[in-house]
């Protein structure tokens, strides 16, 4: 663009703006309106006393926290276990996963072993091969499993933390190795010859350098636990009191749209603004993490 | 920094250690005793291998990957492998068990009555080891007492028959109440006493047994059941059930491996693979028109919103992502309430009752449309990214050789923000080919294709359609079936990977 740094200081005239940005915020205003409307729709369904899908007025003709309240008060789909269970798998989820990510990287950026490659190749490979696909063998499994180790059985918080775990080091392992590739080994060095371990270099230097990073990572996480449906529904399946919320929420509109929606809807809030309040915080670090991919080709 | 005191992480180091220990000590054996070989064998060695590893002042680099290796072989390896090896078996609806417990199974489901005897029979509790026993009177007047295991004899001197013919007293037993009774009925569904020669006293009514004969019985050598009233021999097929001569079969039948056949069901069967094709041609049309039209309207945007001097930029840029930074599960339901038929919002905007989730193509056009809004914000970040990171010398010098605007878009931007970007892209692909949320919460992956017997939908993907092998209530939880096209997807998936490696040369990085 021929935009010499003359005429970028130079005020536009009225008629200017409207040829070359006036449109350009038209279309902006269109795309979040699009963008927004949803979770308008959401937060105006929530407050809205009426609660059904068929009378919902965008500016609510009765507003209250009647939704809220006829949410909480459901023993038979108890949502704030739901909520708690997602936070008690996501958290869990989060932290191993960066944790056992990280760990697995720092040895292949920084240690030069034999079968070295073959374990980045490996982990490479069974990349290819997501948990996802394999659901119905997860649940065969598992069965399986349960009927000796109780908590690694279907129905089982704990065992889907550890299944999620397992598909830990093929996520991040890649990615953070690369980040500790930029990290001067000088500084690994210098410790040593004041006599760290090397768990020491690992935990009192290497993790507080990528802090930021992994924030970000166990972030992500955290939302991909969240989000998660396939693997948690067929693992923890019809236990009300175990399943999480993206489970529970979906078994609780399934078919009464109208009837449920006021209270979904409340429910759906609750969840998505601490989530998109945190995201949209750390934006910035996301939004760097996403790009990283694309300037390596 | 100092590094001195190590004894904190070494005292860590050996608590977590002997928690893995006891672990493995403890689940080993009821792993062994459950028949479950593969997992016991695995967890000791896993653990041995750990102590090895931890224990040893040498094997640094391992201490930091082989925990997460342990995990990742038995969470991700081992099921991708096992559903490789399911896909060659009848595991299903009635084929759960193996062939030992489904005999068994069978032979004591056999139960038929014997006759048309019923028995006057009093509950009762045994005084020494408070065992509920059934005092029962024999048919030819006698008493006994019968648990789940034994029935023995009882002295008529020690069982006290009230005027009206109640059992009212019995030496060394106490005998309960109706109430009492009622409160631990479901105690009595499976009660029978075995009175021996296979046959038994089957619980009928408060105070009534039935005298029940067991017709089945397995004969190992022959591998045959025999109904011994009928005289009817059933043998096994080769799908792990036993079936007379006539091809009637028994309930429940075994996990066995039945070669090819759940491939070529799904390739030969007409009702598999009139649909299967459908899903599959769906599968790569959907993922294909999901990552085109987010990338377009992305793309779009990203140089719309770019201009130099316009202002708000970082307002539209946290606007427009907001569909990403909300919980996709959540979102998509959000969605499915607004295209409800009769009551959403699309519709009462529109005034008509418009089928946008149980038409096939308005279903189909939904799905996108939703992927559109859900897809667009990442598209549009990550294009931002690669459009501000374009040479601007090139551009420069394309519109010094007077290229127009147009030309500089397709011929410049365009081609270089899809060269960054195509690792993204085909990554993008990827994800969308196994997208189940997006499918499943919005549609059920519906309207049914009626061909199909009801499982496979016009919207369904690969993944959808598997799992509603699977799982789907009512349909007949075929494992074996499911497995082999998640197989296929498997296969798909990984070559899309392949390729998609290929393209961001991410080999040739490691070093």
């Amino acid at each position: 663009m021929i935009v010499n740094d003359l005429t970028r200081q130079k005020p536009l005239t009225a008629a200017q703006w409207t040829k070359k940005i006036a449109w350009r915020h038209a279309i902006g205003v269109l795309a979040v309106a699009f963008a927004l409307f949803p979770l308008i729709w959401m937060i105006s369904a929530s407050f809205d006393t009426i609660g059904s899908l068929s009378a919902q007025k965008l500016i609510p003709l009765h507003p209250g926290l009647e939704n809220f309240r006829t949410l909480f008060g459901n023993p038979d789909q108890p949502y704030l276990t739901w909520l708690k269970n997602s936070i008690i798998i996501s958290s869990a989820n989060a932290i191993l996963q960066m944790f056992i990510g990280a760990t697995a990287a720092y040895a292949l950026s920084r240690f030069r072993f034999k079968g070295r490659k073959l374990t980045l190749m490996t982990i490479l490979v069974v990349q290819m091969f997501p948990q996802l696909l394999a659901a119905t063998s997860l649940f065969l499994m598992l069965a399986d499993l349960g009927k000796s180790i109780p908590f690694l059985g279907l129905g089982q918080t704990s065992a889907l933390i550890i299944v999620f775990a397992g598909g830990a080091l093929g996520i991040n392992a890649w990615m953070l190795k690369g980040f500790y590739d930029t990290i001067p080994s000088e500084i690994d060095e210098s410790a040593k010859v004041d006599g760290a371990s090397h768990a020491q270099i690992y935990f009192r230097i290497i993790l507080p350098l990528a802090r930021p990073v992994l924030a970000v990572i166990t972030l992500l996480s955290f939302i991909g636990t969240m989000n998660e449906f396939l693997i948690t529904s067929v693992i923890l399946g019809g236990n009300q009191q175990s399943i999480t919320l993206a489970v529970g929420m979906q078994q609780y509109i399934d078919g009464q749209y109208n009837a449920h929606w006021g209270p979904f809807a409340a429910g759906a809030l609750i969840a998505t603004v601490p989530v998109m309040i945190l995201f949209l915080y750390l934006q910035k670090h996301v939004v760097a993490g996403l790009t990283a991919g694309a300037n390596k080709g | 920094m100092k590094f001195g005191n190590k004894t904190p992480a070494i005292f860590a180091k050996i608590m977590l250690l002997g928690a893995l220990n006891a672990f493995t000590v403890w689940c080993v054996p009821i792993l062994i005793s459950n028949k479950t070989w593969l997992f016991a064998i695995y967890f000791t060695i896993s653990t041995l291998i750990l102590d090895y590893i931890f224990l040893s002042k040498k094997r640094i680099a391992p201490k930091y990957i082989v925990p997460g290796t342990i995990l990742l072989l038995m969470f991700q390896v081992y099921p991708a492998i096992f559903t490789g090896y399911v896909a060659f078996t009848n595991y299903s609806n009635g084929h759960f068990l193996d062939k030992e417990t489904a005999i068994s199974v069978m032979v004591s489901n056999s139960f038929a009555p014997v006759g048309d005897t019923t028995n006057y029979m009093q509950v009762a509790k045994d005084n020494i080891d408070g065992k509920i026993t059934l005092i029962v009177q024999n048919t030819d007047g006698s008493y006994g007492a019968g648990t789940r295991d034994s029935f023995k004899a009882l002295p008529t001197s020690d069982v006290t028959v009230s005027s009206d013919g109640q059992i009212t007293k019995v030496t060394g037993y106490t005998t309960l109440s109706d109430d009492e009774i009622f409160a631990i009925l479901d105690q009595f569904n499976d009660f029978k006493v075995p009175i021996g020669n296979e046959r038994f006293y089957s619980v009928s009514d408060i105070n009534a047994v039935e005298l029940v004969e067991q017709n089945l019985s397995y004969d190992a050598s022959k591998d045959q059941v025999t109904d011994r009233v009928a005289g009817t021999i059933y043998s096994p097929n080769n799908n792990g059930s036993m079936v007379s001569e006539t091809g009637e079969e028994i309930e429940p039948g075994w996990t066995t491996t039945v070669g090819w056949r759940n491939f070529s069901k799904v390739i030969n069967d007409e009702r598999y693979r009139g649909p299967m094709l459908q899903v599959l041609a769906w599968t790569f049309i959907y993922a294909g028109l999901v990552v085109l039209s987010t990338f377009f309207l992305g793309f779009l945007l990203a140089l719309v919103l770019n201009h130099p001097r316009m202002k708000s930029k970082k307002v539209y840029r946290t606007l427009l992502i907001i569909p990403y930074a909300m919980p996709s599960v959540l979102s998509t339901l959000v969605w499915a309430g607004m295209f409800n038929q009769d009551n959403g919002i699309i519709n009462r905007v529109l005034g008509s009752p418009i089928p946008w989730l149980s038409d096939p193509w308005l279903a189909k056009f939904a799905v996108l449309l939703v992927q559109l809004w859900a897809g667009t914000p990442y598209m549009f970040l990550i294009c931002t990214g690669a459009i501000q990171s374009l040479p601007s010398e090139v551009i420069e010098a394309a519109e010094v050789d007077g290229a127009s605007p147009r030309q500089l878009f397709s011929k410049i931007k365009l081609p270089l923000v899809l060269m960054t970007l195509a690792p993204l892209l085909i990554a993008s692909y990827a994800y969308n080919f196994s997208n189940f949320g997006a499918i499943y919460l919005l549609t059920g992956g519906g309207p049914t294709i009626i061909s199909s017997g009801g499982i496979a939908g016009h919207t369904d993907i690969l993944i959808s359609y598997t799992y509603k092998m699977a799982f789907a209530a009512g349909k007949g939880n075929d494992y074996g079936l499911a497995s082999a096209v998640s197989f296929f997807n498997f296969i798909l998936v990984a070559s899309i990977s392949i390729y998609s490696f290929k393209k961001s040369r991410t080999i040739e990085n490691m070093t």
